[in-house]
């Protein structure tokens, strides 16, 4: 389960970008389906954020999101509707009383954080870990040094925790046995031995990283990630988005009041082109993708 | 004009914070440029001491007291800059697991240049070149986490190539490696120093492996260069001395007094059949024994399949009988470990049964197990925590509900560890700590004893020590079952061998069976009889060959 979360290289278009325009994409993305309020908007973030889903190939990684979001989902609605009477229109289910407006908001909300888990989807998907640390290394690079050993280090310190426990075990040391606190007793010395293992552990890294040359003087910075045309034209694409949702913001266009009663859905032509137009400059991506993958041409160039 | 050497110590002696006796006592040590030089000793007799001074890790890291000087390319190596040194000295460690610190491959290789503060173009071709010479490029996206021991230390020595040092400091670095692996990294080592000049200072324990590529070797005790010399100076100085640190080829012609000590299975080859004549019968390897005895394991059609999906273990059908010393070899991820843990009952089959002492793992909780099997995993010391010796073992005597009743001091009698009663475990030396580890298991007297690499960082006299200790514990009655990589000592010491891969049993019978004819898993003095005579794994085996059957063809040319 825990691996259907994790990256997985499939050596798609989206995972070739540079990380800096998956991380603008992805933050685009993110950033809208917080901005607006508007069901057409939300809808259309979702929308795209689904085919970006297909058109990385991450289907299987999404249902596992999508099982915990579709749960979380039905009890917004279920919730909001029940907890928030202060629509005008009420609906009378048998005994319950329930007002649409709650339930379109509850709906809305719902749409809204099915997007945002679609774009933490996406950015495990289409994020090498690495990379996103090299790029942060270069900002704050003891920071990043220390996540990075973390996380070389921490499956050996869960490898230690099954070894010291295996051998307690077979020193008689029953761990299902006893009171609370004896079994607590017990635990704590598993930390005692992981504790003193990782202190001359910690010794033996320190004595590896100071023979290379670690802390001798200012460093530099080993990147291999190439810019392509294709950077480019997502980045560009991605900004582009970014600039339309702020111009439809200003106009009021992603805005919708839910109570006391809905406004209504389709307001102007306006508003619609504009969403159009932010939906073709994030699908962008998307299509160069498809693009990509079908074209030789096309690859080739970009 | 002679030239400047390499490194020059002069009258070192170092003692490490808050110890009383030095760990480098007076040393004095030439290492010319392109030389390979080899350092052998005990446990704590100073060899990686040596090689962190070398590597100006002492006094800068570790601080204590020092005297005398290191010259390095004639100056002295204290007023070379930090960076400028490391640049120049390279060192790999032990533990692949210890040394690496970054996520990817590439990432691992570019760390070193990066706190160089090369230019990125130049840390890209670096990085190229380097992973293309070691045959890395393949793995350059992988997690470290993901590749293999082997992989790991070839990882080490390339992120330590890749800061092009004039000189390679290798302690020990393939002591956590199998016999396959450490060939190639070794291989790898020969081709530098051969092939690119590298300087290389060497230590290591599993001494078959490596002897042959050095041009000079040192003999340490107690901090101090016992000998220092070309191999064979060196060679016959152990000779005369009765020092044991020879590969088996070596030692064997060495006390036949031969006129030469061959160092190559190919030159031991060529120097036995000038003094032996071999019999055209090559001789027997005695009939085992079979399944005789009380069982004290037995597996019935074994299969286990991790969490993950990975099949470890298939089809094992297996019987292991009281007082059997049994030595379970084969290359890493075989399912070694695994069928030992199912041995223990930590691991429960998936299908099929295995008893212990008449008790079924699967039913039997791991508690009633542990009054009759003791279990040590990889590096058992590491899992010390008690304050004194003594409370270890009583740790492990109270959990079982057992009464001392003279055990504990029994124990530590047998083991040497009386003087050591009192003081905190991690405070003693690794052989040391071992023996600790195994007597928290040994108070508990059990039936079977199970060991997963008990030699891991052992010297070659510790390494004696344990495999005699169990060997007279079985004659006791006990029976050993011990993982190991280490060809030698099993060869010497266990009378069964199972070979492993890829999760099934290959290969079981007794020792002369199993390792005389395997191509990765048989010993020196196997391969030096090859074809000559069957069965011969050890020093003392050849010498009574050729002694016993040879004696008159042998004495004849000789004399």
């Amino acid at each position: 389960m825990l691996d259907r979360l994790l990256y997985e290289d499939k050596g798609v278009f989206l995972q070739s970008l540079h990380t800096v325009v998956t991380l603008a994409y992805l933050t685009v993305l993110f950033v809208l389906a917080l901005l607006f309020s508007h069901p057409l908007y939300l809808s259309g973030m979702l929308i795209i954020s689904i085919l970006a889903v297909l058109a990385a190939q991450m289907v299987d990684k999404w249902e596992a999101y999508l099982k915990m979001g579709l749960g979380m989902a039905i009890l917004i609605v279920g919730v909001n509707a029940l907890v928030f009477r202060t629509g005008k229109t009420v609906l009378g289910l048998g005994w319950i009383r329930v007002s649409l407006e709650a339930i379109c908001y509850g709906a809305a909300m719902a749409i809204r954080l099915l997007g945002i888990m679609t774009v933490f989807c996406l950015f495990n998907g289409l994020i090498r870990p690495d990379k996103l640390l090299r790029l942060f290394s270069r900002l704050a690079f003891k920071s990043a040094l220390v996540v990075s050993l973390a996380t070389r280090m921490f499956p050996l310190a869960a490898r230690d925790l099954l070894k010291a426990r295996e051998m307690l075990q077979m020193r008689g040391v029953d761990y299902a046995g006893g009171s609370w606190t004896e079994r607590l007793k017990k635990y704590s010395w598993l930390l005692d031995i992981l504790l003193l293992s990782s202190l001359e552990g910690a010794w033996q890294v320190a004595e590896a990283m100071e023979a290379r040359a670690f802390g001798t003087g200012p460093r530099s910075c080993y990147h291999t990630e190439l810019v392509r045309p294709r950077d480019f034209l997502c980045l560009a694409a991605s900004l582009a988005a970014l600039g339309l949702a702020l111009y439809a913001k200003v106009k009021g266009y992603g805005d919708f009041n839910y109570y006391p009663q809905l406004d209504p859905l389709l307001t102007g032509g306006s508003a619609m082109t504009l969403l159009a137009l932010i939906m073709t400059s994030l699908a962008w991506p998307i299509l160069l993708s498809w693009g990509w993958q079908l074209c030789p041409y096309l690859r080739s160039k970009i | 004009m002679a030239a400047l050497p390499l490194f020059e110590i002069k009258n070192l002696t170092y003692y490490y914070p808050d110890t009383p006796t030095p760990a480098l006592k007076n040393i004095n040590l030439r290492i010319e440029e392109g030389e390979f030089v080899l350092i052998v000793g005990g446990s704590g007799s100073g060899k990686s001491s040596l090689a962190r001074a070398l590597a100006g890790l002492i006094p800068d890291f570790y601080g204590g007291k020092i005297g005398g000087k290191i010259y390095f390319k004639g100056q002295d190596l204290w007023n070379f800059g930090r960076r400028c040194l490391r640049s120049q000295v390279g060192f790999v460690f032990q533990d692949p697991e210890k040394q690496l610190v970054m996520t990817t491959v590439e990432a691992e290789v570019a760390f070193g240049l990066e706190n160089l503060g090369l230019p990125p173009k130049e840390m890209l071709r670096r990085v190229a070149e380097v992973m293309s010479y070691f045959n890395l490029s393949p793995l350059k996206k992988e997690l470290i986490g993901n590749i293999s021991g082997g992989q790991k230390q070839k990882v080490a020595l390339a992120s330590v190539l890749a800061m092009q040092p004039e000189v390679l400091l290798l302690d020990e670095p393939t002591s956590q490696l199998d016999p396959v692996a450490a060939a190639e990294f070794f291989s790898l080592i020969e081709q530098l120093n051969k092939e690119m000049g590298y300087t290389v200072v060497l230590i290591e324990q599993r001494l078959e492996r490596c002897f042959h590529l050095a041009d000079r070797l040192v003999v340490m005790e107690r901090g101090e260069i016992l000998q220092d010399g070309s191999v064979e100076e060196v060679v016959w100085w152990q000779v005369r001395n009765g020092y044991p640190f020879l590969p088996p080829v070596a030692q064997f012609f060495g006390l036949l007094h031969h006129p030469t000590i061959p160092l190559t299975v190919k030159e031991g080859r060529r120097e036995l059949k000038k003094i032996w004549a071999c019999p055209l019968n090559l001789g027997k390897v005695s009939p085992w024994k079979g399944y005789h005895g009380r069982a004290v394991v037995e597996m019935k059609d074994v299969w286990f399949s991790y969490p993950g999906g990975c099949e470890a273990l298939k089809e094992i059908n297996l019987r292991i009988n009281a007082g059997e010393f049994v030595a379970i070899m084969g290359e890493n991820a075989a399912g070694k470990s695994t069928l030992l843990k199912h041995m223990a009952g930590l691991l429960k089959p998936g299908r099929g049964r295995v008893i212990v002492l008449g008790k079924d793992t699967r039913t039997t909780p791991l508690v009633q197990m542990a009054h009759e099997v003791g279990y040590l995993p990889q590096n058992p010391s590491e899992y010390l925590f008690r304050d004194t010796v003594e409370e270890e073992l009583q740790f492990t005597l109270q959990n079982l509900g057992l009464k001392d009743e003279g055990k504990i001091d029994a124990i530590l009698n047998q083991l040497q560890l009386t003087g050591y009663r009192k003081l905190n475990p991690r405070d003693l030396s690794s052989g040391e700590r071992e023996r600790v580890a195994l007597a928290a298991i040994l108070v508990a007297q059990p039936k079977l004893l199970l060991l997963d690499e008990p030699t891991r960082g052992l010297d070659y006299c510790l390494k004696g020590e344990l495999g005699r200790l169990l060997a007279g514990l079985t004659k006791e009655g006990l029976t050993v079952v011990t993982v190991t990589h280490d060809v030698e000592w099993a060869a010497e010491y266990a009378d069964r061998i199972i070979l492993m891969f890829d999760g099934r049993i290959i290969s079981d019978g007794p020792k002369n069976e199993v390792l005389s004819d395997s191509l990765s898993y048989s010993p020196q003095m196997a391969r030096l009889f090859r074809g000559l005579a069957r069965g011969i794994l050890t020093v003392r085996e050849g010498l009574e060959k050729v002694r016993v059957n040879g004696e008159r063809v042998y004495a004849g040319q000789s004399g």
